[in-house]
């Protein structure tokens, strides 16, 4: 009894709460309601709303006139049609996909380095480099893309002049961007270099949860220092790093910025990750409605992708509890 | 709603709102209120014509405000698209000659066939300007200026390697070989520095050898930037660059006049406006102004120029905007005799109206005789989609980085020319 029989009793005594059978209802059924609501509204609006017309626009023909007259015309499902059968279109996903494993992998493996590292130096040297990775995260991309830019150009760039200053061989006038696979190696200088403050900051912070005893007993049982980041620190931070692989995979698969800027708004097909070739289509071709289906598979396959992650994070939390 | 029925209905629409507006007054009273928001170009207006242009206006409409935007080539259709399909777009846009029929096409530009007379030089409007502005025998925008290409070249570089202006296209070769043998220790050094985007800088070579880009025939056009003409021009373009250009293969012509200035270049084709930006204090090279020269892109044939792309700029006027007649008055002063003049001797273009050209003098004439000879791209509303999706300068980076062969990459070209076209 105690606690719960005291409630019953205090409501017991008083009856004009429960005089009200609309009341009851509106406090049992609809309080919870309108309390979510707001937050339903706002996502909604930010999210539903904007999906719902990428998903109308997709079946639509969608252009220049149309946009004028603010109406489109139904092709059903033309625009997907049109992808299945077109080269271009498949090149754009391979190496859409190809970029995201590459870039997911590095800025992850790079980070947790850096996050060990975090954890082992002295307190002025850890909170020096947690300046500098704040400062790369602070910095806002389109002027850090420019720097970028700045040191990989053709006749002026610095990376030139260092590579041929230390021998590495006649880098004058050299072009990063006539072979794609040496531009791409830049973007994913770039890419990376954004990516890993951020990871690398998430796994420092869950790594200063990892309870010292658990390591320090795995010493004394003799584990060596890679069996006790595999066998006890990484079972620990599987959630982070779940967390951290969907969010970097999210980011890696919707690159754009760094395409567009680096290669001064006219980055020729080569260089076209599927979100490149949505804006592409949708603001340059003025072809809206091939635009939003491009978009739409760039959705659908995250989806795809990310639902695997989130199964795993469903899963570990369940456990858990 | 079939293609043939949409069309009709936006013409219907057109021809309704045109009624309407026409029934109200027609010229302007002086006691109007409001704001007239104009678009013009980067780099198109001098400022001190575009403050004398709305310092005339206000005096005759004291209670209108004019905002003047400037906006950027790189993205301007985005901006366009994205104005057009709102409620509020500019009142007045200024309008690169080869984008106009994309948008009078949709109906987005006010047809003012019926106003054409009281624009001052109508009479006398440069020819290609005013076909650019006409999209099936309407009238959809006002002729603002013309600029075409011509080679600038540094005097003093020439004559310490002794060499004249050359005089075909053969001769440019040598020319620039000799420049070469001069200066060529500098690896910094271009006899003729050709950025391999340059796609309007390379369409000469191929309309002097008889190419094309495309042609049509009937309703339907055809790619021809890989017949054998335009091939050989590209060839010969092809041999000019590899030997004189140390420019960037994948670039584009945005920085080629900061690079002019530093002074490790003999040559570059250029606009005439460019001369300014070269010797401008700001980035360029003052000191550079009394070693340059101009002469036409010389033909194949001795002694005879190549036809050069007529650039420019039209003026259009929004169909939806509210205020048709202000905006046509701001449109007619800045086409008008008195700024046209101000545009040719303080920001050196090629005026709308014959009736001006002789006000040209030293280089700028150079790029106003160029202008004789000139070929414009293929009048479609789709031709803006060519230059969007980058298609002519992309086949050029694969010819001069070569990574594909030239007849590879004019084809593939020529194929989605025709594709875009005819979409």
């Amino acid at each position: 009894m105690g606690v719960a029989g005291d409630a019953r009793a205090r409501v017991a005594s008083r009856p004009q709460l429960e005089a009200g059978p609309w009341r009851h209802i509106a406090g049992r059924h609809l309080l919870p309601y309108a309390l979510i609501a707001p937050a339903l509204l706002v996502i909604a609006g930010v999210l539903a709303y904007p999906l719902g017309m990428l998903a109308w626009l997709s079946t639509q023909h969608y252009g220049l006139r149309e946009l004028i007259q603010g109406q489109g015309q139904f092709v059903g499902l033309q625009n997907f049609e049109f992808f299945r059968t077109d080269p271009q279109f498949r090149y754009v996903v391979t190496v859409s996909v190809i970029f995201t494993i590459v870039n997911v992998a590095l800025s992850m493996s790079i980070a947790t380095g850096i996050a060990l590292l975090l954890e082992r130096v002295s307190g002025p040297i850890r909170v020096a480099l947690s300046a500098g990775l704040v400062l790369v995260w602070a910095t806002p991309s389109i002027p850090a893309i420019n720097l970028w830019q700045w040191m990989f150009d053709y006749e002026f760039g610095v990376v030139n002049w260092l590579l041929t200053r230390f021998g590495a061989g006649n880098y004058i006038h050299h072009n990063w961007f006539e072979n794609p696979i040496q531009g791409f190696t830049v973007i994913t200088v770039i890419v990376v270099w954004g990516a890993i403050p951020f990871l690398a900051l998430m796994l420092y912070a869950g790594l200063t949860q990892v309870p010292r005893d658990l390591v320090e007993a795995a010493e004394i049982d003799g584990a060596r220092p890679w069996q006790v980041f595999t066998k006890v620190t990484v079972p620990i931070l599987r959630p982070v790093i779940l967390v951290l692989f969907s969010l970097s995979t999210i980011w890696d698969f919707g690159v754009f910025n760094q395409v567009w800027v680096l290669l001064s708004q006219r980055p020729n097909k080569d260089y076209f990750l599927i979100s490149v070739y949505s804006f592409q289509e949708s603001f340059r071709v003025s072809q809206y409605g091939l635009g939003s289906a491009a978009a739409v598979v760039m959705v659908l396959i995250l989806v795809v992708v990310t639902f695997a992650y989130v199964r795993q994070t469903v899963r570990l939390t369940t456990e858990a509890v | 709603m079939n293609p043939r029925k949409l069309l009709f209905s936006v013409v219907a629409a057109i021809a309704l709102l045109a009624a309407a507006c026409g029934g109200n007054s027609p010229s302007t009273t002086g006691n109007e209120t409001g704001t007239l928001t104009v678009w013009l170009m980067n780099g198109s207006a001098p400022q001190s014509v575009v403050d004398g242009v709305n310092a005339d206006f206000k005096a005759k409409h004291p209670n209108v405000t004019v905002n003047v935007e400037i906006q950027q080539w790189s993205d301007v259709t985005t901006k366009l698209d994205t104005a057009f399909a709102g409620s509020a777009p500019p009142d007045v846009m200024e309008l690169g000659n080869t984008l106009v029929a994309k948008y009078a096409s949709v109906g987005a530009l006010e047809d003012i066939s019926s106003k054409k007379g009281s624009f001052e030089n109508s009479g006398t409007w440069l020819q290609s300007l005013t076909d650019s502005c006409t999209y099936q025998g309407k009238l959809y925008c006002v002729p603002y200026y013309a600029g075409s290409r011509a080679i600038i070249y540094r005097t003093d570089m020439f004559a310490a390697a002794g060499v004249q202006v050359p005089t075909s296209m053969d001769d440019l070769l040598t020319v620039g070989q000799k420049l070469m043998a001069k200066y060529g220790s500098d690896k910094n050094f271009s006899a003729l520095y050709f950025p391999g985007k340059y796609w309007y800088a390379a369409a000469p070579f191929v309309w002097d050898f008889g190419g094309d880009i495309a042609t049509q025939s009937g309703s339907k056009w055809q790619g021809a930037i890989n017949t054998a003409q335009s091939q050989q021009g590209l060839t010969t373009l092809n041999t000019l660059v590899s030997q004189l250009s140390r420019a960037d293969k994948t670039g584009d012509e945005a920085k080629q006049d900061q690079a002019f200035a530093q002074g490790h270049i003999a040559m570059i084709i250029a606009n005439g406006w460019e001369v300014g930006v070269i010797t401008s204090p700001k980035g360029g090279d003052p000191t550079l102004a009394s070693k340059l020269g101009a002469f036409p892109i010389p033909s194949h044939n001795p002694g005879q120029t190549a036809p050069v792309f007529l650039g420019g700029s039209d003026i259009g006027i929004s169909a939806k905007s509210q205020h048709q007649a202000l905006a046509q008055e701001w449109a007619g002063m800045l086409a008008g005799t008195k700024f046209q003049s101000q545009m040719v001797t303080v920001g050196g273009v090629i005026p709308n109206t014959t009736t001006l050209t002789s006000l040209s003098s030293g280089l700028p004439a150079v790029f106003a005789a160029a202008a004789k000879n000139s070929r414009f791209t293929p009048n479609s509303p789709n031709w803006a989609n060519v230059e969007s999706a980058n298609v002519l300068q992309d086949m050029l980076v694969s010819i001069f980085t070569g990574k594909q062969s030239i007849s590879a990459a004019t084809t593939s070209a020529s194929n989605q020319i025709a594709t875009i076209l005819n979409s």
